[in-house]
């Protein structure tokens, strides 16, 4: 708790940019709210809305291909698995995202 | 006797979470460690570390025996320790 | 208010690799001269809404200096993803003065 409103404008401003993408917010609603308190929590300390599932180098030119919504830099990835790595979004017909395991990239002969 | 089962995790992140508990809940023994809250220096140590094993940024990163797993995915897990037991 | 051309800057005023923020009609936006010709688009970035305003402009794309999105200044598409886009306006210089259509 306590970014309420920052998650608020986070979800605001992704919406639409995913939806261009074929994707939506997972509908799992306590994953997304944790997700996001995570990413609100990193912009206020690391600067930026990093995946909380992926890890910073400090070299910018790779860090910045993590900030969420990261799917346009790991589109194959992605769309191979029907979600993002971190589960914030899934494609947008995907009802059941439980049933959506994360698959390593390399397993998809794609290169992180 | 191979290595111990290690779980390089993010605190921010929930498929750690879940690998962290997947492992508890077998009663295996195991370390984890959230990299994300040491300092700087232990954090980049671990970080590269993982990345030489997994050629992965994306966490968890799980090492069981002589194999690494990147991600949430305990049917595989579960195939290790078997193979394991 | 009626669609018309509006001027905006003295062609003088724009240097390749630069960005000259204009604010016809109080929209803010961007000029940016990029392979002899002259292009306007939204300044403000389709990810977060950061000003794209002191972004490095090389060629035909500007780079986001908040989280380094980039965008082709002739269509607004964002390079990595081309459904997503920013505002563009149509430019035109005429006898050294460059003029925006709204």
């Amino acid at each position: 708790m306590g970014h309420e409103a920052r998650k608020g404008a986070l979800r605001d401003f992704y919406t639409p940019l995913v939806a261009a993408m074929g994707y939506k917010f997972t509908p799992d609603d306590e994953l997304a709210d944790f997700l996001l308190e995570q990413e609100a929590a990193l912009e206020e300390t690391k600067g930026a809305p990093y995946c909380p599932c992926q890890v910073r180098t400090r070299e910018r030119e790779h860090d910045m291909t993590i900030v969420c919504p990261c799917i346009p830099f790991h589109r194959a990835h992605f769309d191979a698995m029907r979600r993002c790595w971190c589960g914030l979004f899934v494609h947008q017909d995907v009802t059941d995202p439980d049933s959506l395991p994360q698959i390593p990239a390399s397993e998809l002969g794609i290169r992180e | 006797m191979s290595d111990p089962i290690f779980v390089y995790a993010l605190s921010t992140c929930p498929w750690c979470h879940k690998a962290k508990k997947y492992f508890e809940d077998k009663g295996v023994v195991f370390e984890a460690v959230d990299i994300d809250l040491l300092p700087d220096d232990e954090s980049d140590r671990l970080a590269a570390e993982a990345f030489e094993l997994s050629g992965s940024r994306a966490y968890p990163v799980v090492r069981i025996g002589g194999e690494v797993i990147v991600g949430f995915l305990p049917e595989r897990f579960d195939q290790l320790l078997e193979a394991e037991a | 208010m009626a669609e018309s051309w509006i001027k905006v800057a003295d062609e003088g005023a724009l240097s390749d690799g630069r960005a000259l923020p204009v604010y016809p009609r109080g929209l803010g936006m961007l000029l940016v001269r990029a392979g002899g010709a002259v292009y306007a688009i939204a300044n403000r970035c389709a990810h977060m809404a950061c000003p794209l305003e002191g972004g490095a402009c090389e060629a035909f794309i500007i780079t986001c200096p908040c989280h380094d999105w980039r965008f082709d200044v002739r269509t607004g598409a964002f390079v990595e993803a081309p459904e997503i886009a920013v505002p563009t306006y149509p430019v035109r210089v005429t006898d050294g003065e460059v003029f925006v259509h709204l």
